[in-house]
């Protein structure tokens, strides 16, 4: 559903401000336009302290779909730096080899695999998330994931099984490289183009829908921004817009004359032959060639097709803006819901120039989000985010050990509020200004998910998957009837392993739910859960033990909110 | 904000059939009686409704209508006639004609989000008067819903009309179609029902004995967010009521209900499997269980999502069918159905359900069958208490670039504010004078110099 999506001006509430030497009320720099002249707020200098196991998991939550103790040790032995850059170089994922289109009467309609294989989301999402479960490149993987709830596209509008694998390897192979690449691919994309109908767009009444929302959406957003994210205002206050209706209808008519690439070469006028995962192709007659003007460039008349997209994406990329916009996007989906200004100040300034000179840079964008003194120091009173579904699931998976095909998880996502690349629209599925029920200021986007009748689904969830989620549980073995299928199986040995040491296991459960935040009285109430239960198998009651201490630990708003 | 009396003189001379504005200077509120129950249900149409294919002029104006509206305009012989009136409904809004025939269905013209009252002069001269992010669905369904057409909303309309009634342990204000601003309370918050299925808590028990009360004892030790920063303790609220509330609500959806028996396709008799049905299905019956609620006020918030349609709207040559017909259908029949369940259960006059939607779409229709965002529309209003064939706001000059477009496509300046409209059915609902300010922040607007709330409601 759609919601407001604005940028709030916060107060800067956090401590940490106080060593950023800026004036602590959330001002911060200004650009005037362009990319230059950013003047960016330093960055405070962190009080050197041991870095911990707990610290590690923390970076492991916001940098990873869930801490493992695998991933923890290896955080804490190189250090939150050289971890991130090893993430930043890591690329093992891909959706490459689901890109390859069909016909649209490929399938015949009562022939469900096929349909499933060729015309939906899951052999996709299956990808995701046996990725986001086992994936080396983990990093990559939630950049992606954060850039795809910026930009947009949904298997709700176009159920092209290639045309979502080819739309989110542009997100992925591009998570650590250019934004203005990410932004002329997306543009070009035959799945984007269907999803919001650039494709066909014809000067004899172009669409607005691509036009509008690649500037509301995905680069500048509807209001001029400070570069610390907070919005500039005129004289008398109000906000001042970042395009008006004009600069809508010059892009629209610069963006006229595409269509799809087709299967096996057919004709542009076979509908069933629409290629998803290949940029579009021109028409040159329904493409208007006139002089356009918008946002303050100018394309000339005679212009070829190329240019004019071109000037479209040029001008939203410099837009003074985007930085701010991309930047606390990003801070948002990977750290906290409530950066201060300053903070996203600085990472907006790397997007800017990443020092070299460069713009759209982002891997020095995720690195600076990541290693920023606020994403790193303690948390304070408005840090944190609300997990949303795929990051509860993934979360409670990869703590207890997982080895999936990933059809589960995708089976089961829908129930709880997010199904992957199935947004309910162009919104996502929350916005990131959503309010913090009962806070006049604080913003929690997938708090919009956090409803009466989403809380006992996730509950339920989480039952199933621990008190009730033994590896015979009849879930685990659904077969999607791909060629890819391997079922699901969750793999309890290691907690079987640790016998009757609740210790240890209270120990693990800390550590990877919580980033070893709990109190002794919580670590106690656990142990007094899993004390009454016995069985004669030892294994057996190992693991039932483990599995009533991960219910309760994962059922919790503590776990709920990362922080 | 200040206009002068001569301004708001010259803003609202506008052009076009003006029908009544109603309750002209009325400062009365229309609460009512103690003890005697209303129920509002408000509709949200997501990604803005084409409401000028939802109420079609019949008379001379639809040959305009069709000339402006090109590759998306509907032949007057496929329309649904309303007795007595120059407009007519979508051809496949047929279920809503017997309740209009009956006098509880009114129509709304030309409705939109408005900071001040503008002409297309003021509109071009004083951009501080518009709304912010005009033409942007996520801005426009926060003015909708927050009513705060210059201002970022943190609570809805609903959720403050809930702050000043009493708090009751189910609240009072629901959502079947999730979080939405509009449900958001300063103090209040919404039980939010999903459109189906029920609300059980696996594994959950009360029952005493050694085993069950430690693990209760674990669950209340990890159950409070105090200390954990905002975020935490925000999220450990909602999540604490939801368990309590939970319970109460999944005895009220789990149960058989005769009034699930209206939700039918008129014609074929077959029961309505839409999701704005099933929503409307599930505040029938949380109406009819108002006296175990304790409920003498609900306010519910329903959806139906897919009006975005900016190619593909109408099946081309065929522009009484596709995706945009298939949608005004299901929502026809689900507030055809949701009106006989109420009559069912002589609830018909206390419970009024009305529309609402990000902004009406350009006149034009573009080159793929579709069309674009654009600012007022039409809007309908169900109910046993509306006024008889009551049609209100003033239905635009249909020629692109007259009198009201305030672009070359067709965007209409609204005629008449969402807070006329809204805070007409708020009046309705027991909202008191005083309290419509806080309510509707902007109510001095639009409550002097001769406006006011819209008279949709019999006197």
């Amino acid at each position: 559903m759609f919601q407001q999506r604005k940028m709030a001006v916060l107060g800067a509430a956090l401590g940490l401000l106080a060593l950023a030497g800026c004036d602590g009320g959330g001002g911060g720099s200004s650009a005037s336009s362009g990319s230059g002249g950013v003047v960016a707020t330093p960055a405070p200098t962190p009080t050197p302290a041991a870095f911990t196991e707990g610290d590690a998991a923390r970076l492991a939550k916001q940098a990873s779909f869930g801490p493992t103790p695998d991933l923890v040790a290896r955080i804490k032995s190189l250090g939150a730096t050289a971890w991130v850059d090893e993430q930043l170089a890591a690329s093992t994922s891909t959706y490459a080899d689901l890109a390859v289109e069909v016909r649209r009467d490929f399938c015949v309609s009562t022939d469900t695999v096929c349909n499933r294989a060729h015309n939906s989301r899951t052999p996709v999402a299956m990808r995701f998330y046996a990725n986001a479960i086992a994936g080396s490149d983990q990093l990559r993987q939630r950049t992606a994931f954060a850039l795809g709830q910026m930009v947009v596209a949904s298997e709700a509008e176009v159920n092209s099984t290639a045309g979502i694998a080819a739309f989110n390897q542009i997100l992925l192979a591009n998570a650590f490289g250019n934004y203005r690449d990410i932004l002329q691919q997306v543009t070009m994309s035959g799945y984007m183009g269907d999803y919001l109908d650039m494709a066909d767009s014809n000067k004899s009444g172009p669409s607005e829908n691509y036009a509008r929302e690649l500037l509301q959406l995905f680069s500048m957003g509807p209001d001029q921004l400070n570069m610390d994210g907070t919005l500039k205002r005129d004289g008398n206050g109000a906000a001042i817009p970042n395009y008006t209706t004009d600069d809508i209808k010059g892009v629209a008519k610069a963006l006229t004359g595409w269509t799809y690439a087709r299967v096996g070469g057919a004709a542009i006028t076979d509908g069933n032959a629409r290629d998803y995962s290949q940029p579009m192709i021109q028409v040159a007659s329904r493409y208007d060639s006139t002089a356009k003007s918008f946002l303050g460039t100018s394309v000339a008349a005679g212009a070829t097709q190329d240019a004019s997209v071109a000037a479209v994406v040029d001008a939203a990329f410099n837009n003074a803006s985007t930085a701010p916009f991309v930047a606390k996007h990003m801070i948002v989906h990977l750290v906290t819901a409530n950066p201060s200004p300053a903070y996203v100040g600085r990472v907006a300034a790397v997007f800017a120039d990443n020092g070299s000179g460069k713009r759209g840079d982002m891997k020095a964008v995720v690195r600076a989000i990541l290693l920023d003194p606020e994403a790193r120091s303690a948390p304070g009173a408005t840090s944190g985010k609300l997990k949303e579904p795929v990051l509860l699931m993934t979360a409670l998976a990869r703590a207890i050990g997982f080895a999936t095909d990933g059809y589960v998880f995708q089976t089961r996502d829908t129930s709880l509020g997010q199904p992957v690349f199935r947004s309910p629209s162009v919104f996502n599925f929350y916005p990131d200004d959503f309010p913090l029920p009962g806070s006049a200021t604080l913003k929690s986007p997938a708090s919009k998910l956090l409803n009466t009748s989403n809380v006992l689904r996730w509950h339920n969830f989480v039952y199933d998957w621990t008190i009730s989620g033994d590896a015979t549980r009849s879930e685990y073995a659904l077969d999607s009837g791909l060629p890819m299928s391997s079922l699901t199986q969750p793999l309890w040995a290691s907690w079987e392993a640790y016998g009757s040491d609740l210790d240890a296991m209270v120990s693990r459960i800390d550590l990877t739910l919580f980033a070893a935040t709990l109190t002794q009285a919580q670590k106690d109430a656990l142990k007094a859960a899993a004390t009454p239960i016995t069985n004669a198998d030892a294994n057996i009651q190992a693991r039932k033990r483990a599995q009533m201490m991960l219910y309760v630990a994962a059922t919790s708003p503590m776990f709920l909110v990362d922080r | 904000m200040t206009i002068s009396r001569r301004d708001f003189m010259r803003m609202t001379a506008g052009a076009g059939a003006l029908s009544a504005i109603g309750q002209l200077g009325r400062t009365t509120a229309i609460a009512a009686p103690n003890g005697s129950y209303r129920a509002m249900v408000g509709v949200f149409l997501f990604g803005g409704n084409d409401s000028w294919n939802m109420v079609i002029p019949t008379d001379a104006r639809h040959a305009q209508y069709l000339a402006a509206r090109g590759t998306v305009g509907i032949k007057a012989s496929q329309l649904t006639s309303l007795t007595g009136a120059p407009y007519a409904l979508h051809p496949a809004m047929a279920a809503l004609r017997p309740i209009w025939d009956e006098g509880s269905l009114s129509l709304v013209l030309n409705a939109g989000t408005l900071f001040a009252p503008l002409t297309k002069a003021t509109y071009q001269s004083r951009p501080d008067l518009r709304p912010m992010n005009l033409l942007s669905h996520s801005d426009e369904q926060a003015h909708w819903q927050g009513v705060r057409a210059r201002d970022f909303a943190t609570d809805g309309f609903m959720g403050r009309l809930t702050d000043k009634m009493g708090v009751s342990a189910v609240p009072s204000m629901m959502s079947i179609a999730g979080s939405n601003l509009a449900v958001i309370g300063k103090t209040s918050s919404a039980l939010v029902l999903p459109s189906t299925g029920t609300l059980s808590r696996s594994g959950y028990s009360t029952a005493s004995n050694a085993a069950n009360n430690a693990k209760n004892a674990a669950l209340t030790s990890f159950a409070s967010g105090t200390g954990l920063g905002e975020v935490t303790d925000a999220s450990a609220r909602d999540i604490n009521a939801s368990y309590s509330q939970a319970t109460t609500a999944n005895t009220i959806i789990s149960a058989t209900s005769a009034l699930d028996g209206y939700f039918v396709n008129p014609t074929t008799g077959a029961a309505l499997t839409s999701d704005v049905a099933r929503q409307l299905m599930r505040v029938a019956r949380m109406i009819d269980a108002r006296g175990s609620l304790g409920h003498n006020r609900q306010t519910f918030f329903v959806s139906q999502g897919g009006f975005d349609n900016h190619s593909g709207q109408t099946n081309g040559g065929n522009n009484d069918t596709g995706v945009h017909a298939n949608l005004l259908g299901d929502l026809a029949m689900a507030l055809a159905g949701f009106h006989r369940a109420m009559q069912s259960i002589g609830m018909a006059e206390n419970v009024t359900a009305f529309t609402m939607s990000d902004f009406g779409r350009t006149y034009r229709g573009n080159a793929q069958t579709g069309t674009d965002h654009a600012w007022g529309g039409n809007h309908l209003v169900v109910g046993g208490n509306v006024t008889a064939g009551g049609i209100f706001g003033a239905y635009p000059d249909p020629v692109l670039g007259g009198a009201t477009d305030v672009s070359s496509e067709g965007r209409f300046l609204p005629a008449v504010s969402q807070e006329q409209y809204l805070g007409a059915i708020a009046r309705w609902h027991g909202v008191s004078d005083a309290d419509m300010p806080y309510v509707f922040p902007n109510w001095s607007t639009w409550s002097t110099g001769g406006l006011g709330p819209l008279g949709l409601f019999k006197a």
